[in-house]
Protein backbone atom coordinates (compact mmCIF):
# COMPACT_ATOMS: atom_id res chain seq x y z
CA UNK A 1 0.00 0.00 0.00
CA UNK A 2 2.58 2.39 -1.33
CA UNK A 3 0.23 4.51 -2.32
CA UNK A 4 -1.24 5.80 1.14
CA UNK A 5 1.33 7.80 1.57
CA UNK A 6 0.95 9.37 -2.39
CA UNK A 7 -2.69 10.02 -0.74
CA UNK A 8 -1.59 12.06 1.89
CA UNK A 9 0.65 14.33 -0.47
CA UNK A 10 -1.11 17.14 -2.58
CA UNK A 11 -3.35 15.88 -5.10
CA UNK A 12 -2.42 16.43 -8.91
CA UNK A 13 -5.64 17.11 -9.30
CA UNK A 14 -8.37 18.65 -7.02
CA UNK A 15 -11.30 18.93 -8.60
CA UNK A 16 -14.48 20.75 -5.81
CA UNK A 17 -18.07 21.32 -5.94
CA UNK A 18 -18.26 21.29 -9.79
CA UNK A 19 -21.49 22.07 -11.56
CA UNK A 20 -21.92 22.31 -15.69
CA UNK A 21 -24.27 21.75 -18.11
CA UNK A 22 -26.01 22.68 -21.60
CA UNK A 23 -27.50 25.77 -21.95
CA UNK A 24 -29.07 26.15 -18.65
CA UNK A 25 -29.97 22.45 -18.33
CA UNK A 26 -27.81 21.21 -15.46
CA UNK A 27 -25.78 17.65 -16.05
CA UNK A 28 -22.95 17.53 -13.64
CA UNK A 29 -23.94 18.67 -9.76
CA UNK A 30 -21.71 19.02 -7.11
CA UNK A 31 -18.82 17.16 -7.92
CA UNK A 32 -15.84 16.38 -5.77
CA UNK A 33 -12.93 14.24 -7.04
CA UNK A 34 -9.22 14.11 -6.39
CA UNK A 35 -6.70 12.37 -8.26
CA UNK A 36 -2.94 12.16 -6.79
CA UNK A 37 0.83 11.43 -8.78
CA UNK A 38 1.48 8.47 -10.37
CA UNK A 39 -2.24 6.98 -10.08
CA UNK A 40 -4.26 5.46 -12.70
CA UNK A 41 -7.78 6.32 -11.57
CA UNK A 42 -11.43 4.99 -13.26
CA UNK A 43 -14.48 7.31 -13.40
CA UNK A 44 -17.30 4.63 -14.22
CA UNK A 45 -20.84 5.14 -14.40
CA UNK A 46 -23.40 4.07 -17.24
CA UNK A 47 -24.15 5.47 -20.76
CA UNK A 48 -25.58 9.42 -19.81
CA UNK A 49 -23.86 9.69 -16.19
CA UNK A 50 -22.23 12.85 -17.18
CA UNK A 51 -18.66 11.14 -17.77
CA UNK A 52 -17.63 12.87 -20.69
CA UNK A 53 -19.26 16.17 -19.68
CA UNK A 54 -17.17 15.89 -17.12
CA UNK A 55 -13.89 15.58 -19.18
CA UNK A 56 -15.65 18.49 -21.00
CA UNK A 57 -15.32 20.35 -17.64
CA UNK A 58 -11.72 19.46 -16.94
CA UNK A 59 -10.36 19.96 -20.48
CA UNK A 60 -12.38 23.55 -20.25
CA UNK A 61 -13.94 22.71 -23.43
CA UNK A 62 -17.55 23.44 -21.36
CA UNK A 63 -17.65 26.41 -18.63
CA UNK A 64 -18.54 25.17 -15.42
CA UNK A 65 -18.91 26.69 -11.72
CA UNK A 66 -16.67 25.18 -8.68
CA UNK A 67 -12.95 25.17 -8.59
CA UNK A 68 -10.49 23.33 -10.40
CA UNK A 69 -6.96 23.16 -9.55
CA UNK A 70 -4.25 21.15 -11.17
CA UNK A 71 -0.92 21.18 -9.61
CA UNK A 72 -2.24 24.04 -7.28
CA UNK A 73 -2.85 25.81 -10.43
CA UNK A 74 -6.11 27.19 -11.11
CA UNK A 75 -7.89 25.80 -14.44
CA UNK A 76 -11.30 28.28 -14.09
CA UNK A 77 -10.00 30.81 -15.73
CA UNK A 78 -8.19 28.46 -18.61
CA UNK A 79 -9.11 28.45 -21.98
CA UNK A 80 -9.28 24.78 -23.71
CA UNK A 81 -5.61 25.29 -25.10
CA UNK A 82 -3.98 26.76 -21.16
CA UNK A 83 -5.06 23.39 -19.65
CA UNK A 84 -3.90 21.84 -22.40
CA UNK A 85 -0.37 23.67 -21.85
CA UNK A 86 -1.13 23.14 -17.76
CA UNK A 87 -0.69 19.14 -18.87
CA UNK A 88 -4.16 17.67 -18.91
CA UNK A 89 -4.43 15.53 -22.44
CA UNK A 90 -7.28 14.29 -23.42
CA UNK A 91 -7.31 11.14 -25.28
CA UNK A 92 -10.85 11.63 -27.41
CA UNK A 93 -13.63 9.78 -27.18
CA UNK A 94 -13.65 8.22 -31.01
CA UNK A 95 -9.68 8.98 -30.96
CA UNK A 96 -10.18 12.06 -33.30
CA UNK A 97 -6.62 10.97 -35.17
CA UNK A 98 -5.77 12.39 -38.27
CA UNK A 99 -6.95 10.05 -40.71
CA UNK A 100 -4.83 11.31 -43.78
CA UNK A 101 -1.16 11.72 -41.96
CA UNK A 102 0.83 9.10 -41.29
CA UNK A 103 0.85 7.54 -37.84
CA UNK A 104 4.61 9.16 -36.97
CA UNK A 105 2.52 12.87 -37.76
CA UNK A 106 -0.22 12.39 -35.78
CA UNK A 107 2.60 11.28 -32.75
CA UNK A 108 4.62 14.80 -33.61
CA UNK A 109 1.01 16.14 -33.71
CA UNK A 110 0.66 15.44 -29.84
CA UNK A 111 3.75 17.51 -29.40
CA UNK A 112 3.17 19.86 -31.17
CA UNK A 113 2.98 22.63 -28.04
CA UNK A 114 6.53 21.82 -27.38
CA UNK A 115 9.82 22.96 -27.70
CA UNK A 116 12.06 20.56 -26.71
CA UNK A 117 12.99 18.83 -29.88
CA UNK A 118 15.45 16.19 -28.62
CA UNK A 119 13.09 15.33 -25.91
CA UNK A 120 10.35 14.77 -28.48
CA UNK A 121 12.16 12.71 -30.39
CA UNK A 122 13.20 10.45 -27.34
CA UNK A 123 9.64 10.56 -26.47
CA UNK A 124 8.67 9.16 -30.17
CA UNK A 125 11.35 5.94 -29.89
CA UNK A 126 9.73 5.42 -26.16
CA UNK A 127 6.27 5.58 -28.08
CA UNK A 128 7.92 3.18 -30.27
CA UNK A 129 8.89 0.89 -27.97
CA UNK A 130 5.34 1.14 -25.71
CA UNK A 131 3.41 0.38 -29.15
CA UNK A 132 5.76 -2.49 -31.37
CA UNK A 133 2.70 -2.24 -33.53
CA UNK A 134 2.80 1.66 -33.95
CA UNK A 135 6.63 1.77 -35.18
CA UNK A 136 6.08 -1.25 -37.71
CA UNK A 137 3.38 1.10 -39.04
CA UNK A 138 4.63 4.42 -38.62
CA UNK A 139 4.66 5.13 -42.29
CA UNK A 140 0.99 4.16 -42.84
CA UNK A 141 -1.86 7.04 -42.70
CA UNK A 142 -3.40 6.70 -39.61
CA UNK A 143 -7.40 6.35 -40.95
CA UNK A 144 -6.11 2.66 -42.11
CA UNK A 145 -5.53 1.12 -39.21
CA UNK A 146 -7.29 -1.07 -37.43
CA UNK A 147 -9.61 -0.04 -34.55
CA UNK A 148 -7.31 -1.03 -31.94
CA UNK A 149 -4.41 0.32 -33.89
CA UNK A 150 -6.01 3.62 -34.05
CA UNK A 151 -6.89 4.09 -29.98
CA UNK A 152 -3.03 3.21 -29.44
CA UNK A 153 -2.18 5.38 -31.97
CA UNK A 154 -3.85 8.40 -29.68
CA UNK A 155 -2.96 6.86 -26.46
CA UNK A 156 0.43 7.57 -27.44
CA UNK A 157 -0.43 10.97 -29.53
CA UNK A 158 -1.92 12.00 -25.73
CA UNK A 159 1.21 10.52 -24.32
CA UNK A 160 3.76 12.60 -26.82
CA UNK A 161 2.42 15.60 -25.22
CA UNK A 162 3.81 15.04 -22.14
CA UNK A 163 0.99 15.26 -20.15
CA UNK A 164 1.05 15.58 -16.09
CA UNK A 165 -2.56 14.03 -16.25
CA UNK A 166 -3.62 11.41 -19.24
CA UNK A 167 -7.56 11.35 -19.85
CA UNK A 168 -8.99 8.81 -22.00
CA UNK A 169 -12.43 8.42 -22.58
CA UNK A 170 -14.10 5.58 -23.54
CA UNK A 171 -10.92 3.20 -23.96
CA UNK A 172 -12.41 -0.06 -24.87
CA UNK A 173 -14.98 1.18 -27.31
CA UNK A 174 -16.39 -1.09 -30.35
CA UNK A 175 -12.74 -2.95 -29.70
CA UNK A 176 -12.76 -6.78 -29.35
CA UNK A 177 -11.42 -7.95 -26.12
CA UNK A 178 -8.28 -9.69 -27.28
CA UNK A 179 -7.38 -5.37 -28.60
CA UNK A 180 -8.33 -3.99 -25.56
CA UNK A 181 -5.88 -6.64 -23.13
CA UNK A 182 -3.06 -4.81 -25.59
CA UNK A 183 -4.25 -1.90 -24.63
CA UNK A 184 -4.59 -2.97 -21.05
CA UNK A 185 -0.78 -4.22 -20.97
CA UNK A 186 0.36 -0.58 -22.87
CA UNK A 187 -1.25 0.63 -19.85
CA UNK A 188 0.06 -0.86 -17.43
CA UNK A 189 3.30 0.15 -19.02
CA UNK A 190 2.49 3.55 -18.71
CA UNK A 191 1.44 3.75 -15.06
CA UNK A 192 4.78 2.21 -14.71
CA UNK A 193 6.38 5.12 -15.98
CA UNK A 194 4.95 7.04 -13.71
CA UNK A 195 2.41 9.00 -15.75
CA UNK A 196 -1.15 9.72 -13.45
CA UNK A 197 -4.25 8.72 -15.80
CA UNK A 198 -7.80 9.19 -15.82
CA UNK A 199 -9.75 6.28 -17.33
CA UNK A 200 -12.49 6.78 -18.06
CA UNK A 201 -14.84 3.64 -19.03
CA UNK A 202 -18.37 2.03 -19.32
CA UNK A 203 -16.87 -1.33 -18.66
CA UNK A 204 -16.86 -1.17 -15.17
CA UNK A 205 -15.08 -4.86 -14.76
CA UNK A 206 -12.68 -3.39 -17.04
CA UNK A 207 -11.97 -0.21 -15.66
CA UNK A 208 -11.16 -1.61 -12.03
CA UNK A 209 -9.14 -3.89 -13.18
CA UNK A 210 -6.22 -1.67 -14.03
CA UNK A 211 -7.26 1.60 -12.00
CA UNK A 212 -5.75 1.73 -8.21
CA UNK A 213 -9.17 3.74 -7.47
CA UNK A 214 -12.10 4.31 -9.00
CA UNK A 215 -15.50 6.78 -8.97
CA UNK A 216 -18.67 6.03 -9.63
CA UNK A 217 -20.97 8.09 -11.57
CA UNK A 218 -24.91 8.34 -11.98
CA UNK A 219 -27.31 11.06 -13.36
CA UNK A 220 -24.41 13.94 -13.25
CA UNK A 221 -22.90 12.75 -9.56
CA UNK A 222 -20.28 10.50 -8.15
CA UNK A 223 -22.16 7.86 -6.00
CA UNK A 224 -19.85 5.57 -4.99
CA UNK A 225 -15.60 6.00 -4.45
CA UNK A 226 -13.59 4.07 -3.74
CA UNK A 227 -10.94 1.36 -4.13
CA UNK A 228 -10.70 -0.86 -7.05
CA UNK A 229 -11.70 -3.90 -4.15
CA UNK A 230 -13.97 -1.46 -2.69
CA UNK A 231 -15.91 -0.69 -5.54
CA UNK A 232 -16.02 -3.91 -7.51
CA UNK A 233 -17.59 -5.70 -4.55
CA UNK A 234 -19.90 -2.77 -3.71
CA UNK A 235 -23.31 -4.84 -4.26
CA UNK A 236 -25.08 -1.05 -5.04
CA UNK A 237 -22.17 -0.99 -8.17
CA UNK A 238 -22.53 -4.42 -9.37
CA UNK A 239 -26.61 -4.08 -8.92
CA UNK A 240 -26.66 -1.02 -10.75
CA UNK A 241 -23.46 -1.93 -13.91
CA UNK A 242 -22.65 -5.59 -13.93
CA UNK A 243 -26.36 -6.02 -13.93
CA UNK A 244 -25.71 -8.75 -11.40
CA UNK B 1 17.75 15.15 -56.77
CA UNK B 2 17.42 18.10 -55.05
CA UNK B 3 19.75 20.64 -56.17
CA UNK B 4 18.53 19.23 -59.54
CA UNK B 5 15.14 20.74 -58.89
CA UNK B 6 16.04 23.82 -57.19
CA UNK B 7 18.34 24.62 -60.50
CA UNK B 8 15.36 23.44 -62.77
CA UNK B 9 12.95 26.18 -60.29
CA UNK B 10 15.21 29.16 -60.64
CA UNK B 11 16.12 28.29 -64.15
CA UNK B 12 11.79 28.60 -64.91
CA UNK B 13 11.83 31.91 -62.72
CA UNK B 14 14.72 33.25 -65.16
CA UNK B 15 12.75 32.68 -68.00
CA UNK B 16 9.84 33.99 -66.31
CA UNK B 17 11.47 36.80 -65.30
CA UNK B 18 12.90 37.56 -68.24
CA UNK B 19 9.75 37.57 -69.95
CA UNK B 20 9.83 41.51 -70.63
CA UNK B 21 12.92 41.11 -72.75
CA UNK B 22 11.73 39.11 -75.44
CA UNK B 23 8.05 38.87 -75.39
CA UNK B 24 5.36 41.11 -77.33
CA UNK B 25 2.95 43.60 -75.19
CA UNK B 26 0.12 41.05 -76.00
CA UNK B 27 2.39 38.28 -73.82
CA UNK B 28 3.28 40.78 -71.34
CA UNK B 29 -0.15 41.81 -70.64
CA UNK B 30 -1.16 38.63 -70.58
CA UNK B 31 1.44 37.36 -68.04
CA UNK B 32 0.57 39.89 -66.00
CA UNK B 33 -3.00 38.46 -65.87
CA UNK B 34 -1.58 35.29 -65.16
CA UNK B 35 0.65 36.05 -62.49
CA UNK B 36 -2.17 37.76 -60.40
CA UNK B 37 -4.19 35.28 -60.55
CA UNK B 38 -1.41 32.66 -59.40
CA UNK B 39 -0.88 34.98 -56.50
CA UNK B 40 -4.68 34.94 -56.23
CA UNK B 41 -4.80 31.03 -55.90
CA UNK B 42 -1.51 30.57 -53.74
CA UNK B 43 -3.08 33.28 -51.69
CA UNK B 44 -6.31 31.29 -51.13
CA UNK B 45 -4.37 27.54 -50.92
CA UNK B 46 -3.54 29.10 -47.65
CA UNK B 47 -6.93 29.34 -46.01
CA UNK B 48 -8.43 26.72 -48.56
CA UNK B 49 -5.65 24.42 -49.15
CA UNK B 50 -3.88 24.24 -45.87
CA UNK B 51 -6.69 24.87 -43.33
CA UNK B 52 -9.25 23.61 -45.45
CA UNK B 53 -11.62 26.01 -45.56
CA UNK B 54 -13.25 26.99 -49.03
CA UNK B 55 -13.60 30.58 -48.90
CA UNK B 56 -15.56 32.53 -51.36
CA UNK B 57 -14.06 35.95 -49.32
CA UNK B 58 -11.06 36.46 -51.00
CA UNK B 59 -12.45 38.75 -53.91
CA UNK B 60 -13.64 40.88 -50.85
CA UNK B 61 -9.90 41.13 -50.09
CA UNK B 62 -8.64 41.99 -53.58
CA UNK B 63 -11.51 44.23 -53.81
CA UNK B 64 -10.14 46.04 -50.43
CA UNK B 65 -6.62 45.88 -52.10
CA UNK B 66 -8.01 47.45 -55.09
CA UNK B 67 -9.76 50.11 -53.03
CA UNK B 68 -6.55 50.72 -50.45
CA UNK B 69 -4.42 51.55 -53.93
CA UNK B 70 -7.54 54.02 -55.54
CA UNK B 71 -7.54 55.72 -52.80
CA UNK B 72 -4.80 56.38 -51.26
CA UNK B 73 -3.26 57.98 -55.16
CA UNK B 74 -6.59 59.17 -56.45
CA UNK B 75 -8.05 60.81 -53.27
CA UNK B 76 -4.98 61.75 -50.85
CA UNK B 77 -2.17 61.70 -53.49
CA UNK B 78 0.04 59.38 -52.04
CA UNK B 79 2.48 57.04 -53.45
CA UNK B 80 1.73 53.66 -54.59
CA UNK B 81 3.54 51.37 -51.93
CA UNK B 82 1.46 54.12 -49.35
CA UNK B 83 -1.41 52.04 -51.13
CA UNK B 84 -0.32 48.64 -51.15
CA UNK B 85 0.14 48.93 -47.61
CA UNK B 86 -3.18 50.56 -46.54
CA UNK B 87 -4.99 47.62 -48.86
CA UNK B 88 -3.15 45.12 -47.20
CA UNK B 89 -4.17 46.64 -43.80
CA UNK B 90 -7.80 47.22 -45.06
CA UNK B 91 -7.50 43.15 -45.50
CA UNK B 92 -5.87 42.09 -41.99
CA UNK B 93 -8.84 43.60 -40.37
CA UNK B 94 -11.19 42.44 -42.08
CA UNK B 95 -10.12 38.91 -41.87
CA UNK B 96 -10.25 38.99 -38.07
CA UNK B 97 -13.59 41.11 -37.92
CA UNK B 98 -15.14 38.69 -40.16
CA UNK B 99 -12.92 35.93 -39.56
CA UNK B 100 -13.78 35.68 -35.65
CA UNK B 101 -17.49 34.65 -36.32
CA UNK B 102 -17.40 33.43 -39.99
CA UNK B 103 -14.50 30.98 -39.38
CA UNK B 104 -16.63 29.18 -36.74
CA UNK B 105 -18.40 27.74 -39.32
CA UNK B 106 -17.55 24.48 -41.31
CA UNK B 107 -17.75 23.14 -44.83
CA UNK B 108 -20.37 23.96 -46.49
CA UNK B 109 -21.62 26.85 -44.48
CA UNK B 110 -18.94 28.28 -44.44
CA UNK B 111 -18.78 28.56 -48.10
CA UNK B 112 -22.11 30.02 -48.25
CA UNK B 113 -21.20 32.99 -45.57
CA UNK B 114 -18.59 34.06 -47.44
CA UNK B 115 -19.99 33.62 -50.44
CA UNK B 116 -22.23 37.05 -49.91
CA UNK B 117 -19.55 38.99 -48.48
CA UNK B 118 -18.40 40.24 -51.82
CA UNK B 119 -21.89 41.50 -53.04
CA UNK B 120 -21.67 43.36 -49.64
CA UNK B 121 -19.03 44.73 -49.60
CA UNK B 122 -19.53 45.83 -53.42
CA UNK B 123 -23.15 47.50 -51.86
CA UNK B 124 -21.72 49.52 -49.17
CA UNK B 125 -18.55 50.79 -51.05
CA UNK B 126 -20.77 52.26 -53.78
CA UNK B 127 -22.08 54.42 -51.10
CA UNK B 128 -19.03 55.31 -49.58
CA UNK B 129 -18.53 59.08 -50.48
CA UNK B 130 -14.35 58.20 -50.72
CA UNK B 131 -14.42 55.36 -52.70
CA UNK B 132 -16.43 57.19 -55.75
CA UNK B 133 -19.54 55.70 -54.90
CA UNK B 134 -20.61 53.79 -58.03
CA UNK B 135 -18.79 55.72 -60.39
CA UNK B 136 -15.24 54.33 -59.01
CA UNK B 137 -12.01 56.07 -59.22
CA UNK B 138 -9.53 56.54 -61.79
CA UNK B 139 -5.68 56.82 -60.62
CA UNK B 140 -2.84 58.02 -62.28
CA UNK B 141 -1.60 56.45 -65.28
CA UNK B 142 1.68 54.67 -65.13
CA UNK B 143 2.80 53.09 -68.72
CA UNK B 144 5.08 51.00 -67.56
CA UNK B 145 4.15 47.06 -68.61
CA UNK B 146 7.07 45.30 -67.85
CA UNK B 147 7.37 47.00 -64.44
CA UNK B 148 4.14 45.77 -63.41
CA UNK B 149 5.02 42.42 -64.85
CA UNK B 150 7.90 42.27 -62.54
CA UNK B 151 6.54 43.73 -59.53
CA UNK B 152 3.44 41.07 -59.89
CA UNK B 153 6.64 38.01 -59.95
CA UNK B 154 8.25 39.35 -57.29
CA UNK B 155 4.55 39.10 -55.09
CA UNK B 156 4.05 35.31 -56.85
CA UNK B 157 7.10 34.51 -55.43
CA UNK B 158 6.61 35.85 -52.13
CA UNK B 159 3.21 34.66 -52.24
CA UNK B 160 4.95 30.76 -52.91
CA UNK B 161 7.72 31.09 -50.51
CA UNK B 162 5.14 31.88 -47.87
CA UNK B 163 3.02 28.75 -48.65
CA UNK B 164 6.57 27.02 -48.37
CA UNK B 165 7.33 28.33 -44.82
CA UNK B 166 3.83 26.91 -44.18
CA UNK B 167 4.92 23.26 -45.52
CA UNK B 168 8.19 23.43 -43.06
CA UNK B 169 6.85 25.46 -39.76
CA UNK B 170 4.66 24.83 -37.06
CA UNK B 171 1.95 26.97 -37.75
CA UNK B 172 1.55 25.30 -41.44
CA UNK B 173 1.53 21.75 -39.50
CA UNK B 174 -1.27 22.97 -37.14
CA UNK B 175 -3.33 24.43 -40.17
CA UNK B 176 -2.91 21.18 -41.95
CA UNK B 177 -3.53 19.39 -38.42
CA UNK B 178 -7.21 21.97 -38.72
CA UNK B 179 -8.19 20.36 -41.90
CA UNK B 180 -7.64 16.90 -41.40
CA UNK B 181 -9.36 16.26 -37.77
CA UNK B 182 -10.48 20.24 -36.34
CA UNK B 183 -11.57 18.29 -33.58
CA UNK B 184 -8.79 16.44 -32.79
CA UNK B 185 -6.85 19.58 -33.36
CA UNK B 186 -8.56 21.21 -30.46
CA UNK B 187 -7.86 18.59 -28.31
CA UNK B 188 -3.72 18.65 -29.20
CA UNK B 189 -3.74 21.88 -27.69
CA UNK B 190 -3.54 23.85 -31.69
CA UNK B 191 -5.59 27.31 -30.89
CA UNK B 192 -7.61 26.56 -33.88
CA UNK B 193 -9.49 30.17 -33.67
CA UNK B 194 -5.96 32.47 -33.78
CA UNK B 195 -4.29 29.72 -36.06
CA UNK B 196 -7.40 29.82 -38.80
CA UNK B 197 -8.24 33.63 -38.11
CA UNK B 198 -4.20 34.31 -39.39
CA UNK B 199 -4.34 31.67 -42.05
CA UNK B 200 -7.39 34.33 -43.15
CA UNK B 201 -5.68 36.88 -43.05
CA UNK B 202 -2.64 35.59 -44.88
CA UNK B 203 -4.20 35.05 -47.68
CA UNK B 204 -6.08 38.07 -47.30
CA UNK B 205 -2.74 39.96 -47.80
CA UNK B 206 -1.90 38.79 -51.11
CA UNK B 207 -5.16 39.40 -52.67
CA UNK B 208 -5.32 42.65 -51.61
CA UNK B 209 -1.97 42.98 -52.49
CA UNK B 210 -2.48 41.57 -56.36
CA UNK B 211 -6.01 43.85 -55.97
CA UNK B 212 -3.28 46.63 -55.36
CA UNK B 213 -1.12 46.01 -58.14
CA UNK B 214 -4.22 45.59 -60.76
CA UNK B 215 -6.29 48.64 -59.33
CA UNK B 216 -3.01 50.57 -60.17
CA UNK B 217 -2.00 48.90 -63.63
CA UNK B 218 -5.78 49.21 -64.96
CA UNK B 219 -5.98 52.45 -63.58
CA UNK B 220 -9.59 52.06 -62.91
CA UNK B 221 -11.74 50.56 -60.53
CA UNK B 222 -15.41 50.65 -59.45
CA UNK B 223 -17.44 48.15 -57.22
CA UNK B 224 -18.70 45.68 -59.70
CA UNK B 225 -14.80 45.03 -60.95
CA UNK B 226 -12.90 45.29 -57.55
CA UNK B 227 -15.62 42.90 -55.70
CA UNK B 228 -16.24 40.26 -58.63
CA UNK B 229 -17.25 36.74 -57.34
CA UNK B 230 -16.34 35.51 -60.63
CA UNK B 231 -12.53 35.91 -59.57
CA UNK B 232 -13.25 34.10 -56.12
CA UNK B 233 -14.08 31.17 -58.81
CA UNK B 234 -11.78 31.39 -60.39
CA UNK B 235 -8.81 31.62 -58.17
CA UNK B 236 -10.63 28.23 -56.62
CA UNK B 237 -10.46 26.30 -59.97
CA UNK B 238 -7.05 27.13 -60.50
CA UNK B 239 -6.01 26.25 -57.20
CA UNK B 240 -7.79 22.96 -56.96
CA UNK B 241 -7.01 22.47 -60.66
CA UNK B 242 -3.64 22.26 -59.74
CA UNK B 243 -3.84 20.87 -56.47
CA UNK B 244 -4.83 22.55 -53.29
CA UNK B 245 -2.44 21.93 -50.03
CA UNK B 246 0.83 21.80 -52.57
CA UNK B 247 3.33 24.46 -53.09
CA UNK B 248 3.44 24.97 -56.76
CA UNK B 249 0.13 22.87 -57.47
CA UNK B 250 -2.14 26.54 -57.62
CA UNK B 251 0.97 28.65 -59.86
CA UNK B 252 1.14 25.65 -62.27
CA UNK B 253 -2.73 25.73 -62.07
CA UNK B 254 -3.34 29.69 -62.50
CA UNK B 255 -0.71 29.81 -65.30
CA UNK B 256 -2.09 26.73 -66.97
CA UNK B 257 -5.47 27.57 -67.28
CA UNK B 258 -4.78 30.90 -67.87
CA UNK B 259 -2.69 30.04 -71.30
CA UNK B 260 -5.38 27.87 -72.17
CA UNK B 261 -8.09 30.37 -71.52
CA UNK B 262 -6.38 32.84 -73.12
CA UNK B 263 -5.80 30.60 -76.34
CA UNK B 264 -9.35 30.02 -76.79
CA UNK B 265 -10.83 33.06 -76.01
CA UNK B 266 -8.63 34.67 -79.25
CA UNK B 267 -9.23 31.44 -81.24
CA UNK B 268 -12.77 30.31 -80.17
CA UNK B 269 -14.64 32.75 -78.80
CA UNK B 270 -17.68 30.73 -78.12
CA UNK B 271 -16.30 27.65 -76.38
CA UNK B 272 -13.67 29.93 -73.93
CA UNK B 273 -16.84 31.16 -71.90
CA UNK B 274 -17.87 27.04 -71.44
CA UNK B 275 -13.89 26.19 -70.48
CA UNK B 276 -14.16 26.80 -66.79
CA UNK B 277 -17.16 25.15 -66.65
CA UNK B 278 -15.63 22.14 -68.28
CA UNK B 279 -12.42 22.55 -66.27
CA UNK B 280 -14.34 22.25 -63.09
CA UNK B 281 -15.83 19.35 -64.43
CA UNK B 282 -13.11 17.38 -65.26
CA UNK B 283 -11.32 18.24 -62.46
CA UNK B 284 -13.61 16.99 -59.86
CA UNK B 285 -14.59 13.91 -61.54
CA UNK B 286 -11.07 12.66 -62.67
CA UNK B 287 -8.63 14.21 -60.88
CA UNK B 288 -9.91 15.79 -57.37
CA UNK B 289 -7.12 16.12 -55.93
CA UNK B 290 -5.35 18.01 -58.63
CA UNK B 291 -2.58 18.40 -61.03
CA UNK B 292 0.22 17.85 -58.18
CA UNK B 293 -1.31 14.03 -57.17
CA UNK B 294 -1.82 13.04 -61.20
CA UNK B 295 1.77 13.72 -61.19
CA UNK B 296 3.19 12.22 -58.00
CA UNK B 297 0.77 9.19 -58.43
CA UNK B 298 0.68 8.86 -62.11
CA UNK B 299 3.34 6.70 -62.76
CA UNK B 300 2.61 4.33 -60.21
CA UNK B 301 -1.08 3.81 -60.78
CA UNK B 302 -0.98 4.66 -64.97
CA UNK B 303 -4.48 5.23 -66.35
CA UNK B 304 -5.87 3.59 -63.72
CA UNK B 305 -5.47 6.57 -61.76
CA UNK B 306 -8.50 8.42 -63.32
CA UNK B 307 -11.02 5.15 -63.20
CA UNK B 308 -9.94 4.71 -59.67
CA UNK B 309 -10.68 8.26 -58.94
CA UNK B 310 -13.94 8.21 -61.10
CA UNK B 311 -15.03 4.79 -59.12
CA UNK B 312 -14.40 6.54 -55.15
CA UNK B 313 -17.21 9.16 -56.45
CA UNK B 314 -20.21 7.27 -54.73
CA UNK B 315 -22.21 9.47 -53.06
Amino acid sequence: MKLDSAAKAVPLLDVRGVSAGYGGMPVLQDIALKIYPAEVVALVGSNGAGKTTLLRALSRVLPCHGSLFLNSRDLLPMTSDGAFRAGLVQVPEGRQLFDRMSVRDNLLMGAFVRADKSAVRRDLDRMYSLFPRLAERRRQLAGSLSGGEQQMCAMARGLMAAPTLLMIDEMSLGLAPVVVELLIDALVAIRTEGVTVLLVEQDVNLALSVANRGYVMETGRIVRSGSDKQLIDDPEVRRAYLGL
Amino acid sequence: MKTARTMLLLAALAVLAAVPWFGSDVLIQFGINALLLAVLAQGWNVIGGYAGYASFGNSVFYGLGSYGVAIAMAQWQLPFWVGLLFGAALAVVFAVLIGMPVLRLRGHYFAIATLALAQVMAAIVSNVKLAGRNVGLVLPPLNNDPLFYEFSLLLLVLATLTVYWLTRSRFGFGLIAIRENEEGAAVMGVNTTLYKTVAFAISGVFSALAGGIHAYWVTFIDPESAFDIGLNVKMIIMAVFGGPGTVFGPVVGALSLSAVSELLSSEITSFAGLFFGVVVVVAVVLMPRGLADVLRRFRGTGWRYFGENIRSHQL
